[in-house]
């Protein structure tokens, strides 16, 4: 987080806490960014001056947990491990695994709507909160929605906050729908032998009546280090050639009664061995360490990293376009590159991290842009270089006018998150 | 109205778009909320998107209100005209304009209605999962206006959950497109806080929802209680498990003998029943309905009905889905409320219902989503009896704050519309009521897109408080509610 020479740091303990320091701000004119773990506080663009940081971490209440209900209401500051352990007592899960997912927390959840290969079955924090509580620059707390799963009474404030990235007011706690935790879960990882036997694989899935829990697409990256490797993805032939270099993969899990995972995972094999190269069933430790790895994997390479998203029944044509961009890399690149989506298949959006010099980046985030495929490519992870070469954003289209008229209506002395949001 | 903006209007939609005469205006005077009646000065019936925006831009230059109205089956008065204001009607945008079964979404214009969706895509194994009880008649547009939920919410969501993205009409008359068939539209998600707003924020001119895959297998059983207590405990004990049926459905005595008289259901004559259906991977659905037929036993159920075909769960289903319409076999007139309660909170507010049926004379009949705890009290009066529609009203009023003690909605799915706009300060502080309407200034801020509607108005001096009821200086043309 770039700062003037030293913020002052805020730790409010209560509601009228952060309603009377996002007030003081404002009526200063001083900027202020609302700050939780800080796992994704590099995001959006770079930051303006930084007057005064709100750290919201003593706000860390679980509030209640109506386990009957199946809802709980949480402070902004508390981190989803935390809530989930405490929920846990109960059978019951906020059911996210975004990034970062040890140390992110409720309200940066919220603020960026982020989310992890769980997306597939429940959803994003969107599809999830039913009540919000928020504080504004004018220093006042309001509220909307509620404690009840099904509420249609007044504007869905929720949504408003979801994906502005602190831009509009600070979230003071929020209330969401939960689900039970599963008895039994078990992952297959499926190689494909090429991009067309993933669509295959794709396309059997969605069009099976599976109802597995995450289903993930990640094509691997280059590995000099161990050329054999089965994800290869690095070649700079022709199209017609694409189908040999990939090696792609895919993640299936399926989470209920040991019996109903047993039954789905044999149904799933069945209907996959065909387009498959290898099929691997993980459970226990192992599952849990394959999917530790997927969720830190991308994070724990070099380059920059984008969010994207695309029609799931595309992806080939997608992966058709990456590797044209990624041969496009090389040729430009000093320090070779490379590229590497991670993502929900069915759902079609995730990661692409792109590798190499910033002009390098900046030329394939562009070439992502123009894509016929590829869809709201919004830089998440990226050096000062390239977000000041390429809009950390992208074109808000005809919606720019609403996002303007909001952002004044929220936060007329514009001190809110030092320009890094999308609005 | 005057003669330049009737004469505009002609010029955009055609002399065939157009309705003025009070026959044809009689039509959309109300919509399924019939207590609450409005003449529009004219209704226009655009054919296109374009049409649409044309006239949504000659009414923001002549500052005309407009309530833009889908087939008019909403309950709580969201569609309900302004004096001397234009209705939008958007039936003639019935268009489908993409069905995409690879990527399951399809695109459609607001006119087409919820069934349709899922009988474009039903012959590819699909279906569109938001069914409210009316989704033969009521279109998509007005789904997305109010976020309908239906009977199966509780494992599948509402609307706002199955629209991807909007084509929509700003009250300016710009057009704007939120969300799309790609997901993650960066930025603050106005598509979610599109729907559900009730037409105030803009008109929406296509539609685009994801379909989902038919689950492999449903199972559906009727269990009737002597109890409305002992049908609760079994919905406890299958939340407590863990498990999320497709739906839990609740109705008691009155809404069975109703629903029995009109549509024939063959409903066990008891004291509640509860339906309660699965569906999902077969070998899940088997071992699960297994645990709730036990646990329906184990709470003392007097019958257990198994439906094996589905001629027999659409039979159970009629018999719940009908169960408004046929509170006409049994009342004169009825009314309908939909606030919601936390679950657990079910038995201490329906015991107060039937404690407050006792006090007021007024039969009530429950119908509810026994698994989310949205309440559908109908009520049940008769209007050539004097003092009788209000009392309705005033019980109704009452049972809402029963919902609001109990830490509760006003509405899950019928929407705030003029019908409950007065209550909202009970749910809402002036502070929260203020911050929502800082954002509806965003979207028109001079207050022409379905004006009066969600938030409750200033009244006129000597309004007495409640229910819509006529002003006498409305009655005598000298002032309107904006």
């Amino acid at each position: 987080m770039q700062t003037t020479p030293d913020p002052l740091w805020i730790h409010p303990e209560t509601a009228d806490e952060v309603a009377a320091a996002l007030r003081r701000a404002s009526e200063a004119r001083q900027s202020i960014v609302i700050r939780g773990a800080g796992t994704k506080c590099d995001w959006g663009r770079p930051a303006a001056r930084i007057d005064v940081v709100l750290d919201m971490r003593r706000m860390n209440r679980l509030l209640a947990h109506e386990h009957g209900d199946m809802t709980a209401t949480i402070e902004a500051g508390a981190t989803l491990r935390e809530v989930n352990q405490a929920l846990a007592v109960h059978g019951q899960t906020l059911p996210l695994d975004p990034p970062f997912a040890d140390r992110a927390t409720i309200g940066g959840l919220l603020a960026t709507n982020d989310s992890g290969p769980l997306r597939h079955r429940y959803g994003t924090p969107r599809d999830l909160v039913i009540g919000i509580r928020l504080a504004t620059t004018d220093g006042v707390l309001s509220k909307a929605g509620g404690r009840v799963v099904k509420n249609v009474a007044g504007y869905d404030l929720s949504k408003l906050v979801t994906g502005s990235f602190g831009s509009l007011a600070a979230i003071v706690s929020a209330t969401f729908k939960l689900a039970p935790l599963p008895a039994a879960s078990k992952t297959m990882q499926v190689i494909a032998r090429d991009v067309g036997a993933l669509a295959d694989i794709i396309r059997t899935v969605m069009a099976s009546q599976l109802e597995p829990v995450a289903f993930e697409v990640m094509t691997g990256t280059q590995r000099p280090q161990n050329p054999q490797s089965h994800d290869l993805l690095t070649r700079s032939a022709g199209t017609a050639e694409v189908a040999q270099a990939f090696r792609p993969a895919i993640l299936l899990r399926f989470a209920s009664l040991q019996a109903v995972v047993d039954a789905q995972i044999a149904q799933a094999i069945a209907g996959l061995n065909a387009c498959a190269t290898s099929i691997e069933v993980l459970d226990g430790d192992a599952e849990r360490a394959r999917w530790h790895e997927h969720a830190t994997q991308l994070w724990g390479e070099p380059g920059a990293i984008v969010r994207a998203s695309w029609l799931p029944a595309n992806l080939a044509a997608g992966l058709g376009e990456l590797d044209l961009i990624n041969a496009g890399l090389k040729a430009c690149a000093t320090g070779v590159g490379g590229i590497e989506l991670v993502g929900r298949a069915a759902v079609g959006a995730g990661l692409v991290r792109i590798d190499g010099d910033t002009d390098a980046q900046a030329s394939a985030i562009e070439r992502l842009r123009a894509s016929r495929v590829f869809g709201n490519v919004v830089i998440v992870r990226g050096s000062p270089d390239l977000k000041a070469r390429v809009d950390v954003w992208g074109s808000h289209g005809d919606r720019q006018p609403l996002f303007d008229e909001l952002k004044r209506a929220f936060d007329p002395n514009g001190v809110l998150n030092a320009g890094r949001g999308p609005l | 109205m005057d003669r330049a903006f009737l004469s505009e209007l002609r010029r955009i939609v055609g002399d065939t778009g157009v309705l003025e005469d009070a026959l044809d205006l009689l039509t959309y005077e109300c919509d399924a909320l019939p207590h609450l009646r409005e003449t529009p000065a004219a209704v226009a019936l655009p054919s296109s998107a374009a049409e649409v925006q044309a006239v949504v831009r000659l009414c923001a230059r002549a500052g005309m209100p407009f309530v833009a109205r889908g087939h008019g089956t909403g309950l709580s008065g969201g569609a309900l005209p302004v004096a001397g204001g234009l209705v939008i009607a958007l039936a003639r945008l019935n268009r489908v304009l993409d069905v995409d079964i690879p990527n399951q979404r399809m695109t459609v214009e607001p006119g087409v209605t919820n069934l349709e969706i899922t009988r474009q895509v039903a012959p590819f194994g699909y279906y569109y999962a938001p069914d409210p009880s009316s989704q033969q008649v009521c279109s998509i547009g007005g789904n997305v206006a109010e976020n309908s939920g239906g009977a199966h919410c509780l494992k599948y969501g509402f609307t706002v959950h199955h629209v991807l993205g909007v084509e929509a009409i700003l009250p300016n008359g710009d057009l704007v497109h939120l969300g799309g068939s790609l997901v993650d539209t960066p930025g603050p998600d106005l598509l979610g806080l599109l729907v559900g707003s009730e037409g105030t924020l803009a008109v929406v001119t296509s539609v685009t929802v994801r379909i989902l895959r038919r689950p492999e297998t449903v199972q559906t059983l009727l269990a009737a209680f002597d109890t409305i207590d002992a049908g609760g405990g079994v919905v406890s004990d299958i939340i407590g498990a863990g498990i999320i049926p497709a739906a839990v459905e609740m109705m008691d005595s009155l809404a069975i003998r109703a629903a029995e008289a009109a549509v024939h259901p063959h409903f066990p004559d008891a004291d509640t029943v509860l339906i309660v259906e699965l569906d999902g991977p077969v070998a899940e659905v088997t071992a699960l309905f297994d645990i709730v037929v036990d646990m329906c036993r184990r709470r003392g159920a007097t019958t257990i009905d198994v439906a094996q075909t589905d001629e027999q769960r659409a039979r159970i289903w009629r018999g719940r889905k009908a169960a408004f319409a046929a509170m006409g076999r049994v009342s004169p007139n009825y009314y309908v409320q939909d606030g919601v309660v936390p679950r657990t909170k079910l038995p201490e507010v329906l015991t107060r219902i039937r404690q407050l049926e006792t006090r007021s004379g007024l039969r009530i009949g429950n119908v509810f989503h026994a698994g989310d705890g949205n309440l559908h009290p109908l009520i049940c009066y008769d209007e050539r009896i004097p003092g009788q529609s209000e009392a309705a009203v005033d019980v109704a009023a009452e049972i809402l704050s029963y919902c609001i003690d109990a830490g509760g909605s006003l509405t899950g799915e019928h929407g705030i519309g003029a019908d409950k706009s007065q209550y909202m300060p009970t749910m809402f502080s002036p502070d929260d009521l203020a911050l929502m309407q800082r954002v509806r200034a965003v979207f028109d801020p001079h207050g022409v897109c379905n004006p009066g509607k969600v938030f409750p108005t200033p009244r006129l001096c000597g309004e007495v408080p409640g229910p819509y009821r006529r002003h006498p200086v409305e009655a005598a043309g000298l002032g309107d509610r904006f």
